[in-house]
């Protein structure tokens, strides 16, 4: 086991949800904001690309070493 | 045979396929719940009830996000090698789902009252939460599946693709509410 290694990787975590805690919180507003379809289908888009990169590792599947 | 077959673990090659094959899964589910939540502006256009409980909706939109981070980290420490860790985190992630899907029951009562699934938002707001709820239950039986085995002492570096199975599925659980908590909360 590489501590440091899962330390840093465990951290990484840590900021993704962070991300994805502030564009929760823009959704809320965006909301109210005109054109409010297409901003929040933007911040869907946006979420959903971290979760897939970062939690999902959607990578693997053309760099399997990852 | 391969030495990864007889220590029963999947070959490189295996362990590609499972994941192209889950990704494949994945990509299907999106395809039904992007029908229900097309359904939902169809009938609807971007019009909702007032009575919506936006706070529970929120609080359990937050629940399900922290649940994903809880799973990340189950992945994470089970691929370097730190089992209490793994342990720790699938049970919170199944715990949160617990908890997630105790609101959705208290949305459900409140919405039986408000808009019942016989109106048009209702039919929208019961159909894509119940097809959610399912997956968010069956999602978690799953987790809990790879808990008692990870208890039993399952799983390691190198040997935890039915960890990472669940947590990917897991994940997609997290990815469809993203898209259903605006459309059924915020829109409109």
């Amino acid at each position: 086991m590489r501590p440091d290694r899962l330390a840093e990787k465990l951290r990484l975590g840590g900021r993704v949800f962070g991300a994805l805690v502030v564009l929760t919180a823009v959704e809320w507003f965006a909301a109210r904001w005109p054109g409010a379809l297409l901003w929040l289908t933007v911040i869907a888009l946006g979420k959903t690309a971290l979760i897939a990169e970062y939690f999902m590792h959607y990578s693997q599947l053309v760099r399997p070493e990852e | 045979m391969h030495h990864a077959e007889a220590a029963g673990r999947l070959s490189a090659h295996e362990l590609q396929n499972a994941r192209l094959g889950l990704w494949l899964f994945i990509v299907s589910e999106a395809a039904l719940f992007s029908a229900f939540i097309a359904a939902r502006y169809l009938n609807l256009g971007t019009s909702r009830p007032e009575e919506l409980n936006q706070l529970l909706g929120l609080g359990i939109t937050g629940v399900l996000l922290l649940s994903s981070l809880t799973a990340y980290r189950a992945e994470t420490c089970i691929a370097h090698g730190d089992r209490p860790g793994f342990l720790r985190n699938v049970l919170w992630t199944v715990l949160l789902a617990g908890v997630f899907l105790v609101g959705v029951v208290v949305e459900w009562v409140e919405g039986f009252h408000y808009f019942p699934p016989s109106t048009r938002y209702g039919t929208s707001f019961f159909s894509l939460t119940g097809l959610h709820g399912l997956h968010v239950l069956s999602g978690a039986l799953l987790l809990l599946g790879v808990y008692l085995h990870g208890r039993r002492g399952r799983y390691g570096p190198g040997d935890y693709w039915p960890v990472e199975g669940a947590v990917k599925y897991w994940h997609f659980v997290d990815v469809a509410w993203v898209f259903i908590y605006p459309t059924l909360y915020l829109v409109g």
